[in-house]
């Protein structure tokens, strides 16, 4: 299996935009990320990211319709290709086989 | 910040700092998200933390890949080459069609570059003068500087009288240069240095190989000259060359001599038939960079054993440092090297070092130190040149605004059709730059055919260095500088122009553009007024000085120089040359009339002087012969001249009317003076006449009658249209008596003009700037009237069918003109009045200025002005006013 290099944050924001599911951009994953993982998250750490994870063809995009809040701009929103889907598969996988390796106390400990 | 607006937005200026930098294929996500954002930190934090987040986003997006700009898409090379194309064609066609304005344009512009160029090769060679040393940072001349009676004075040669201890032994003549290098070790090498030709005793020395005779011009160093300065030696021994008693000589003079130069290396020279000097060294004939001029030199060791003369008895002193670091050590210690020698008199004498490549541009002292010179003169040429290149520029600039408004159509169309404005500044920039390197094509023509001339006039050899990079590197430059700074405003002002306001035809200037233009015809004709007015000045101060009354008439007068066998012979000489015909009159002088240069501070006493001590004012010793009065028509004031039927007058004196006011004398004649250990009567008082150049003040003058010094001129005035027989009979009698010695003679007048040779140069050069000068700046006149006809073209149709005159009109489009003629001549005078009184001031004898020279150059410009406006405007108030109305 090849190895496919995904940082650590740019793994939860593909995530979230695959739980988006064609509802993802730039200030609702960021949202998303700020309620779901009590981070402080910016909008443009964001914005690298997807432009990163474009550039690796994990998730694809467009341009989609406009809103008034946006002052009339389109948003670009970002869907999930196979390829990142295979990703992340790919990383759930190895982490559950290395979880399962796991001493049973400390399995507990980290699960409680 | 307006927090309590109804509906806050985020702060404009971060907007557009985000629509500045960000790259624009990712633009509109990221502002859409950041307005977003905005929104919804407002319901939840306010507007005022909203705002603070928004610029901090805005900010924090700044990151490679939000600046990162994507590459485009589609390939440019096709397309661009044939708008070049276009462009080119366009500028070519628009040329052709304005051909009146394009020849303007470019002419002046021609003209500006040409002068520009000329100036700045002038310039720069006389910047490199004195540069092609192999060390030019390490060479000095030693100047001195004489703190005495509260004044400071200087100068670049070391009067001999300040180097020894003992006024009256000369013998103890110490030499600076040994001394100095002695006693400090920083000195490298170092040389004395004087030429055998500067006034007031020097002359061309006669030299002698077999039966060739040769008189040349050229000076005395010391063995280490070769080793210091970069002229190179072609045949002997450069290290030995000036030892013992020996002589080098440039490759000409060798020439002159023997066969070749080689040849020339342990034969004998036999310097003015009384001394012998071995050929050491041939040189070669010195480059025109050359301040210092020499066919010669002789060795400094002849020079002190005494036979060699010298010129003037003060001498440079030129050494060269070890390091170029050294030189504030060196000057901190030779700065009082010569105080110790004069401890207790009432003068100080102090030492300082000059660059020796500064020599030539900085000869003049104040203060007793070395200040301006040559340089002046070169910084005002400099100026001029830059500010004819200005006005060309300027009304490259101006003729190229006005005339862009026809074109103003044209780039509404490109912007319809979907021209950048970046395509347009392009464009336009693109075209002012091609005129101005079609300029600069004429402009190199035009020098090439006026250097000669140039040369004629300044004595200078100038060439274009083709194959110079630097020279057309800056030349490139200078052309695309100027081609930018002109076309700079029409391209950015009429790109900027709205489409559909200048297709529906409502264009117009701005008001601050007319200013602006309005103020460069100002500036314009404030260049000219100068011009024009100083070189009034200069013609007539120059002018001014060769026709004043020097007190004696140098019509015809004709100088030979005393030497071998006419010092003994001289009354043989005088009686016989006397008896030719053709001769009007024959004395002799101790020095040259008409600038003479001796001035004894030596105790002179007087009957009547009172206090021993006032004896510092400077006399100026003549000796003449006893018919000097009639052969110089001076004029008497009061007593009578020498007679040579009174023997007694040999121990007379007479002197002239300042030199008696300097005494203080009332009633002179009859009174004794002592002067030069010989005490006599003054017989006879002379009306001042000049005996300098009219830079300096008249000279208190006392004369006596030596008819048998050794040495001195022979003065002859010849009959008027006589002066060929004269010459020739002179010169028959000379080589009878002194064979040894090639007839050499100098008509004075043609030397009297030679003192002003700078401000004829200045002059001449002068009359040529102001002409270019006035001639770009009417060309400049002309396209600007022919546009504004052009554009007022309605209005004067609609005024004659109303009823104007012609002569309505002509006034109408002149008023303007004159207006802001009036304004340039108003703030010119003043600035005009304020240099030429400068300048002035530089002659003790000099002209007034007067209130015509203002007036005479105002009324040129502005009959110049009138006529330029007149024959545009005649066309077209002439001109049948429905052929311009018809279209609308």
């Amino acid at each position: 299996m090849e190895r496919k290099y995904l940082g650590e944050f740019e793994e939860i924001v593909l995530l979230v935009v695959a739980m988006l599911e064609g509802e993802a951009y730039g200030v609702n994953i960021t949202h998303e990320i700020i309620e779901q993982t009590f981070r402080k998250v910016r909008l443009n750490q964001v914005h690298a990211s997807l432009h990163r994870l474009e550039d690796k063809g994990m998730v694809i995009s467009r341009m989609g319709g406009a809103t008034k809040a946006r002052g009339g701009r389109r948003k670009r929103i970002f869907t999930i290709t196979a390829y990142g889907r295979q990703a992340l598969h790919d990383i759930q996988a190895i982490r559950n086989k290395l979880w399962q390796q796991q001493p049973s106390p400390i399995t507990h400990a980290i699960q409680i | 910040m307006k927090d309590n607006q109804p509906f806050p937005t985020p702060p404009r200026w971060a907007s557009r700092l985000l629509k500045w930098y960000c790259a624009p294929h990712l633009l509109e996500e990221i502002q859409g998200d950041l307005e977003e954002e905005f929104e919804y930190q407002k319901k939840l934090n306010g507007p005022k933390k909203a705002r603070l987040d928004y610029i901090f986003n805005v900010l924090r997006f700044m990151r490679p890949f939000a600046l990162k700009r994507k590459q485009n898409q589609y390939p440019k090379t096709v397309y661009h080459m044939n708008m070049s194309r276009h462009y080119l064609l366009l500028a070519y066609r628009n040329v052709l069609r304005e051909k009146a304005f394009s020849i303007i344009n470019i002419s002046g512009l021609a003209l500006g570059l040409a002068c520009c160029i000329v100036i700045w090769l002038w310039v720069d060679s006389e910047r490199k003068t004195d540069n092609f040393h192999n060390y030019p940072d390490k060479l000095y001349n030693v100047y001195y500087t004489l703190h005495a009676n509260g004044l400071a004075t200087g100068g670049q040669t070391i009067p001999r009288g300040l180097t020894i201890s003992n006024y009256k032994d000369y013998k103890n003549t110490f030499l600076l240069a040994d001394d100095l290098k002695e006693a400090i070790p920083e000195i490298q090498y170092a040389s004395m240095y004087t030429t055998g030709y500067e006034l007031p005793w020097g002359h061309p020395v006669t030299f002698r190989h077999g039966e060739k005779l040769h008189k040349l011009e050229g000076s005395m160093a010391d063995e280490d000259f070769f080793k210091m300065f970069n002229y190179p030696v072609i045949a002997g021994n450069k290290q030995k060359a000036l030892q013992g008693k020996s002589i080098a000589i440039s490759r000409k003079m060798a020439n002159m001599f023997f066969n070749s130069p080689g040849d020339a290396i342990g034969e004998i020279l036999r310097y003015e038939n009384k001394l012998d000097l071995i050929i050491g060294a041939v040189f070669e004939d010195l480059p025109k960079e050359s301040s210092l001029t020499f066919e010669y030199l002789i060795s400094w060791e002849a020079f002190m054993a005494g036979d060699v003369e010298e010129a003037i008895s003060s001498w440079h002193t030129f050494i060269q440092l070890g390091n170029v670091k050294d030189r504030p050590v060196v000057e901190s210690k030779i700065k009082d090297f010569l105080s110790k020698y004069h401890e207790g008199k009432e003068f100080k004498i102090e030492l300082g070092l000059q660059p020796f490549n500064q020599m030539y541009l900085y000869s003049n002292f104040e203060n007793g130190k070395p200040s301006g010179g040559r340089i002046d003169y070169l910084n005002i040429f400099s100026g001029v040149g830059i500010f004819i290149l200005l006005i060309a520029c300027i009304n490259f600039m101006n003729l190229a605004t006005s005339r862009s408004v026809k074109r103003a159509k044209e780039v509404g169309v490109r912007k319809t059709i979907g021209s950048s404005r970046s395509q347009l500044v392009v464009q336009f920039l693109g075209e002012s730059v091609m005129l101005s390197f079609l300029s600069l094509v004429l402009a190199l023509l035009i020098v090439q055919l006026y250097l000669p001339v140039f040369n004629a006039t300044t004595g200078k050899q100038l060439l274009l260095p083709v194959d110079d990079l630097y020279f057309w590197s800056l030349l490139t430059g200078l052309t695309l500088l100027t081609g930018l700074v002109a076309g700079s405003y029409p391209a950015l002002f009429l790109s900027s122009l709205d489409p559909v306001r200048v297709l529906k035809g409502a264009f117009r200037f701005r008001k601050s553009a007319i200013f602006s233009r309005k103020g460069m015809v100002v500036l314009q004709y404030v260049v000219s007024f100068l011009l024009i007015i100083s070189t009034i000045t200069v013609t007539l101060q120059t002018r001014f000085m060769q026709n004043t009354n020097l007190g004696y008439d140098r019509e015809n007068l004709i100088y030979i120089r005393v030497e071998g066998e006419l010092i003994p012979k001289y009354g043989i000489f005088r009686q016989r040359a006397s008896e030719l015909s053709g001769i009007a009159a024959i004395d002799r002088s101790s020095e040259p009339p008409h600038q003479m240069k001796f001035a004894v501070y030596a105790p002179i006493k007087w009957e009547g002087l009172e206090s021993e001590s006032n004896t510092t004012v400077p006399f100026q010793p003549t000796s003449v012969g006893f018919d000097f009065l009639k052969l110089m028509k001076l004029e008497l004031v009061e007593g009578r001249g020498f007679s040579r039927s009174n023997p007694a007058d040999t121990s007379a004196f007479m002197v002239n009317e300042k030199a008696v006011k300097q005494m203080g004398m009332k009633d002179p004649i009859g009174k004794w003076i002592s002067a030069w250990d010989k005490k006599g009567k003054i017989i006879g008082v002379l009306k001042d006449y000049h005996t300098k150049s009219l830079h300096q003040p008249i000279a208190p003058i006392i004369v006596d009658v030596k008819e048998d010094l050794f040495f001195g001129d022979i003065v002859v005035r010849t009959e008027p249209g006589k002066t060929k027989e004269a010459l020739e009979g002179l010169e028959e009698i000379c080589r009878e008596i002194n064979p040894d010695y090639p007839f050499a003679y100098k008509f004075l007048d043609h030397e009297f003009e030679k003192i002003y040779h700078t401000e004829q140069m200045t002059a001449r050069l002068s009359n040529i700037f102001a002409g270019l000068a006035i001639i770009i700046s009417c060309l400049g006149l002309l396209g600007l009237v022919m546009f504004s006809i052009e554009q007022r073209r309605k209005e004067l149709s609609l005024r004659k069918i109303l009823g104007a005159t012609i002569s309505n009109i002509l006034g109408l489009l002149s008023k303007d003109f004159l207006i802001l003629v009036s304004i340039s001549f108003v703030v010119t005078v003043p600035l005009a009045g304020y240099f030429m009184n400068e300048w002035l001031q530089k002659f003790a004898y000099r002209i007034e200025l007067t209130w015509w020279i203002y007036a005479i150059s105002g009324l040129a410009v502005v009959l110049l002005t009138v006529i330029i406006v007149f024959i545009q405007a005649f066309k077209s108030a002439l001109a049948n006013p429905v052929k311009y109305l018809r279209s609308e």
